[in-house]
């Protein structure tokens, strides 16, 4: 089976940030409050970590479907800051396939070309 | 869910056991994820997988509490079945790994989201989701909102 993996491009909007703080009751103040963020080493509200990954979840899950859901795996580090205003985008590169489980190197990055979220993604794609 | 008193993630041994703490995932609150993530993909009555991780780890947060300056610094996210909207669920977390290192406490937290075998629409009990998050924390600072005894 062809397993070329479409990226997945989304700007990072304070709404969005805002959003997700309520959909997962994440409000730290350092990504929802600017002004407590300006004071921080960060200088300013950044994305939660876990809403820059769902792109990669989205990019797997759209072409893998339902065998993503039930035997993805994902092991990432959070390596730099997303913040209000940047595009990212999640890639997957196939590093092995093998057994049937088809291994990616996955990350996202943003306009700038700076990765902020990089690892692996594995998924069962036969048997 | 659970409210026991937040304490700071520093001030949690090795091997710590968090309280279960059992939930269910609405359709509202699956789509309300999707929206402010942007994810449009049809996933049926099922819920994404990083959505019931990152809504799981809200049951985690009423027991503990981040000192200014932490941060996520990486995850693992492992599903073991599809879940379905509505399925109760129970998350099971505990401190798998805690170091400190140059002022900083370095914490892994490990869960697993179990499915509730009584109310399964499946039929198939069993852990659905396993994740391991990786939080760095200043040492020696306290949350500004823990209760009395809790913090580094």
């Amino acid at each position: 089976m062809s397993v070329e993996v479409r990226p997945v491009v989304r700007e990072i909007t304070q709404e969005r940030i805002d959003a997700y703080a309520d959909a997962s009751g994440d409000h730290n103040p350092i990504h929802v409050d600017p002004a407590f963020a300006r004071a921080t080493p960060f200088g300013g509200p950044i994305a939660h970590g876990m809403l820059v990954l769902a792109l990669i979840g989205e990019m797997m899950r759209g072409r893998f479907g339902d065998a993503w859901s039930r035997s993805g795996k994902l092991k990432v580090r959070f390596k730099a800051p997303t913040r209000p205003g940047d595009t990212v985008t999640a890639s997957a590169a196939l590093a092995k396939e093998a057994g049937g489980v088809a291994e990616y190197a996955v990350q996202c990055a943003t306009q700038s070309g700076e990765v902020v979220i990089d690892g692996r993604a594995s998924v069962t794609v036969a048997g | 869910m659970t409210s026991p008193a937040r304490t700071s993630i520093t001030a949690f041994p090795r091997g710590h056991e968090f309280s279960p703490a059992t939930f269910t995932l609405t359709a509202a609150e699956v789509a309300a994820y999707l929206d402010a993530v942007g994810d449009e993909n049809d996933y049926g009555d099922t819920v994404p997988p990083l959505a019931a991780a990152a809504l799981g780890l809200e049951a985690l947060q009423g027991e503990i509490a981040l000192p200014e300056g932490s941060l996520h610094t990486g995850q693992e996210v492992e599903h073991a079945r599809t879940l379905q909207v509505g399925e109760r669920l129970t998350m099971r977390g505990r401190v798998a790994q805690r170091s400190e290192r140059q002022g900083y406490v370095i914490c892994v937290i490990e869960f697993e989201i179990v499915a509730d075998a009584g109310l399964d629409r499946t039929g198939e009990a069993g852990v659905a989701v396993r994740a391991r998050s990786t939080i760095v924390a200043p040492a020696g600072v306290a949350p500004a909102d823990v209760a009395p005894g809790g913090g580094a």
